[in-house]
């Protein structure tokens, strides 16, 4: 059977493909950006008069350059663009610079004079929330509070036979994208502007910089694809409100490509978080009583913190039925950089607690966690974690049964051959919600066209980051058109040409290609069979469509060229929103996939080093639409999770970055990941489902850690509650209990 | 390395020769003006990626007179007199390379901005040791990051490269 490649694969592996930053254009100049040298100052003066001065300098902007609204974030701009009186993290920009070659405006940025006053940083959530500590945002240093409550915690808590409190830490990730942000903008002739650079929703980027730039939307032309990796980093903006201005002061084209330092300095990161539990269970081995606290550090800026905390707290109970839960969290503005948008959107840091959770409860009451899970497992009727109705499904319990079923047969081989290792076996399973969620826009649309050249053109407003999207494209518009993938041709990612689909995040990307589908496909084939019929002087009824053109008994008829020629485009576009429970409870999802992970680990006793040995992921997310894609999403969002676990933390000090690049900052090379890595597909809906496949492109990464976790208490018996988990904390742990003398079975340690 | 120039702002330059992919370059560079910086910027040859400018992703990875090289840690002058090939040296128009093949075939990439220097690091290895071994592999491609992918459709690639 030949294999599916890539409609992007080609240009990709040939390295023929022109990423945005690789883009140049005659008369071009190179930006930089000046970006504070303290996380929290208050701005005495600047002066540009010397960086203006230098040859090759052609543009020197400060906040007194913005024509429009100082300020940009995806939901409250609450960030300047270029900081006037208050910086509040190492990479808030204060002048940006375009002149003739990079090292020019290098050079530039040193010869800018800015006068500082250092003002005292609140370098975590617990500091800023002090009484009497300087006030970041003028409505303090809250930036949102969420919380759920059902039942009644104190008399389920009374029913319990264990209770278990732990407080877990998870750090700050970086997205380490390969490619970092950058681009091309461009002034053009009309006075319009072009800007080539690489976003998650090109339409929103389009309204934050209209809105800065003081311009229509409509002269704001943005490209955003593709890029070389995202993961929610590149959704909120970063670089191109500076691009912009810089284009438009000098008249010229102006690229800036952020080195990685610079990268890391200004990037949004995940969501630091402590997230306190005390979960109770009763003597049958059911959840009753769950109390969460989680306290998250945002950083400087609003961006989308406040969803993101949401969401945390919608997951806090994952797929188990809990009849008293009581969640509250808090987002804390700080000194430290900003968190925003990442992969997993605040369910990775309450899964790995939750699922730390499950496995010390089932170990308090010695019950088989494989079974405790079971017992209190959501089942297809039951309402989702807000207690709101969602599509149902089967998915918790059949990638529990999957998941076991691997579970069963690796945890024997925990046995090591070396006498100073150990092998150890962990599982964990999780839900996770797709789109916005209630109450939050979220519009979708596409639009399927018969060009005058005989293509059919689909078109979406997302964008190709690497995730494959524009393979599902050509999957599922061949699939539910019939037609052959050399007959149709994919736009994405050009406000100039394409429909506005809502934003390539939040695994919607997929679910919303096929919805489109389902609804462009109808009205669009009868348009093309109505004009064949006409053409040919056949009944419609006997023409149908397939590879090439119009087919007739078996026969290709009529070519979409043919169809075409000297006629008017045939157009029909959709728009329609992201399905959300009927019941309306603010920001409650309604799609939700569901994974099991099972986690094979050798910890060296000597070195304390982990080795993750097997990574198995089962999942349940509907129908796959491209094997290829579901595999390298599920994988590697496992070895990202993996980094998560055992070696990354964006490390910082007083407010200032002490990992700056990647020689500091390490993610996982070849060698870091099990050889093998597993992915099962469960396919099954329910018969009456018609919401289609749902996006992959977050659940791989979700479950892994507390997994990973497992599998380290398996081997070593340590109780792992903050991430990454380093050799320092096992070899300490192992000591004290003298696992490594063999004074203690290794398993029998703990809290 | 030969005679040093002065440009017209008063910046030294030197004078580099080297064959990229078959063909002659010369050129007056900066001497501190980094190889990838002349191939992408210079050169327009944007196949060669940059990413972290320090040596440790293998983003930029060529290869100098065969042998694996990052690209920004070598200077352009350092070309002088050498055969660079580079991921765009690999294929023609229609043809693509048996490693690329199999990347494409084997799910080696998602966002493919590792690709052209992990698809270098694999050509390397391929060229001294045609059928690697687990460790091989892993040891050939310890210097080449990748966050999309995993590495399972990289190993699977490169597997599928070697018994060809
Ligand atoms: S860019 Fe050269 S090794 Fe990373
Ligand atoms: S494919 Fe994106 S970094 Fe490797």
């Amino acid at each position: 059977m030949a294999k599916k490649i890539r409609p992007d694969g080609k240009e990709k592996v040939t390295g023929r493909l022109k990423y945005l930053t690789d883009l140049a254009f005659s008369n071009m100049l190179y930006g930089k950006i000046l970006r504070s040298p303290y996380p929290h100052a208050r701005i005495l003066s600047i002066s540009t008069d010397k960086a203006r001065q230098l040859p090759g300098v052609q543009a020197v902007i400060t906040h007194k350059d913005v024509p429009g609204l100082n300020g940009f974030g995806i939901v409250t701009p609450d960030q300047p663009v270029l900081c006037k009186d208050i910086v509040r993290y190492v990479g808030d920009a204060v002048a940006a610079v375009a002149a003739d070659s990079v090292e020019t405006a290098t050079r530039a940025l040193e010869l800018i004079h800015v006068q500082y006053a250092p003002l005292p940083v609140l370098d975590s959530p617990e500091k800023a929330l002090e009484e009497g500590a300087p006030l970041l945002h003028p409505n303090g240093n809250v930036l949102h509070r969420a919380g759920f409550q059902k039942g009644d915690i104190e008399s389920e808590f009374a029913k319990c036979a264990a209770i278990v409190e732990e407080t877990y830490h998870v750090p700050r990730q970086l997205h380490a994208y390969m490619e970092t942000e950058g681009g091309v903008i461009v002034p053009e002739k009309d006075g319009s502007l072009t800007v080539y650079v690489g976003t998650q929703h090109g339409f929103k980027d389009r309204f934050q910089l209209a809105r800065i730039l003081g311009m229509p939307e409509e002269h704001i032309r943005v490209v955003s694809s593709p890029m070389g990796g995202s993961f929610g980093g590149k959704d909120e903006l970063n670089i191109q409100p500076y691009g912009a201005l810089l284009a438009l002061s000098t008249g010229k084209p102006v690229k800036i490509h952020q080195t990685r330092q610079e990268s890391i300095r200004s990037s949004i990161k995940r969501h630091p978080m402590k997230i306190t539990m005390k979960t109770g269970i009763d003597q049958d081995g059911r959840l009753r009583a769950h109390q969460t606290t989680i306290v998250a550090d945002t950083g400087a800026y609003a961006t989308l913190g406040p969803a993101i905390l949401d969401f945390a707290v919608e997951h806090t109970s994952g797929p188990y039925m809990i009849p008293a839960v009581d969640t509250k969290g808090i987002s804390v503005f700080t000194n430290n950089g900003v968190s925003g948008e990442f992969r997993g959107f605040g369910g990775n840091q309450v899964t790995f607690a939750l699922e730390g959770q499950i496995d010390r409860l089932a170990a308090a009451i010695g019950m088989d966690s494989v079974e405790m899970r079971r017992l209190n497992i959501r089942r297809e009727h039951d309402l989702g974690p807000l207690g709101q109705q969602i599509a149902e499904t089967n998915g918790a319990l059949d990638v529990l049964q999957s998941a076991a079923a691997v579970y069963a047969e690796k945890k024997p081989s925990s046995q090591n051959q070396d006498r100073w290792k150990r092998t150890g076996t962990g599982m964990a399973i999780t839900m996770h919600g797709g789109g916005l969620g209630f109450g939050r826009m979220d519009p979708a649309g596409g639009r399927l066209s018969l060009k005058e050249d005989g293509k059919i053109e689909i078109s979406f407003g997302f964008e190709e980051a690497g995730q494959g999207i524009l393979a599902v494209i050509e999957t599922i518009t061949t699939e539910q058109l019939g037609c052959a993938k050399e007959d149709i041709s994919i736009m994405i990612g050009d406000t100039s040409l394409v429909p506005s689909s809502g934003s390539t995040t939040a695994s919607r990307g997929t679910s919303m290609v096929w919805h489109s589908l389902q609804r462009l496909k109808k009205p669009f084939l009868q348009k093309l069979l109505t004009r064949a019929a006409r053409k040919t002087g056949t009944k419609e009824g006997q023409l149908s469509i397939g590879p090439g053109g119009i087919w007739e008994n078996g026969e290709c008829r009529l070519s979409f060229r043919e169809l075409a020629s000297e006629q008017a485009p045939i157009v029909i576009s959709t728009q329609f929103d992201f399905p959300v429970s009927p019941d309306p409870i603010d920001s409650a999802h309604f799609l939700y996939t569901y994974s099991g992970v099972v986690a094979q680990v050798e910890v060296d006793l000597l070195t304390g080093r982990i080795n993750v040995t097997e990574l198995h992921q089962s999942l349940s997310a509907g129908p796959v639409v491209n094997e290829m894609g579901y595999l390298g999403q599920i994988e590697g969002g496992g070895v990202m999770a993996l980094g998560y676990t055992l070696m990354e933390d964006v490390i910082m000090a007083d407010g200032h970055y002490v990992t700056e690049n990647l020689d500091s900052y390490l993610i996982p090379g070849i060698k870091d990941v099990p050889f093998n890595l597993q992915v099962k597909a469960v396919e099954s809906l329910p018969a009456e489902d018609d919401y289609g496949p749902r996006g992959v492109g977050e659940i791989g990464t979700i479950a892994v850690a507390p997994a990973i976790a497992n599998a380290i208490y398996d081997a070593v018996g340590l109780r792992v509650s903050q991430l990454p988990v380093k050799p320092e904390t096992v070899l300490k742990s192992t000591e004290e209990r003298g696992v490594l003398h063999g004074s203690q079975s290794s398993n029998s340690g703990g809290n | 390395m030969e005679a040093n120039h002065q440009t017209a702002g008063g910046t030294e330059t030197v004078s580099v020769s080297f064959l990229l992919n078959g063909e002659h370059i010369q050129l007056n560079v900066s001497p501190v003006m980094r190889a990838v910086d002349l191939i992408r910027g210079e050169l327009d040859q944007t196949g060669t990626k940059i990413s972290c400018g320090i040596g440790r992703c293998g983003a930029c990875s060529i290869l100098v007179n065969g042998k694996l090289a990052v690209s920004c840690l070598l200077l352009a002058y350092q070309l002088e007199g050498a055969s660079v090939i580079t991921i765009e040296g690999l294929s023609d128009q229609d043809e693509v390379h048996p490693i690329q093949k199999a990347f494409l075939e084997e799910g080696g990439f998602q966002c493919g901005y590792c690709t052209p220097g992990m698809v270098m690091a694999a050509k390397c290895l391929l060229d001294s040791n045609p059928e690697p071994d687990r460790q091989a592999i892993q040891e050939a491609l310890s210097g080449n990051l990748c966050r999309c992918t995993g590495y399972g459709g990289i190993i699977r690639s490169v597997q599928c490269a070697s018994s060809k």
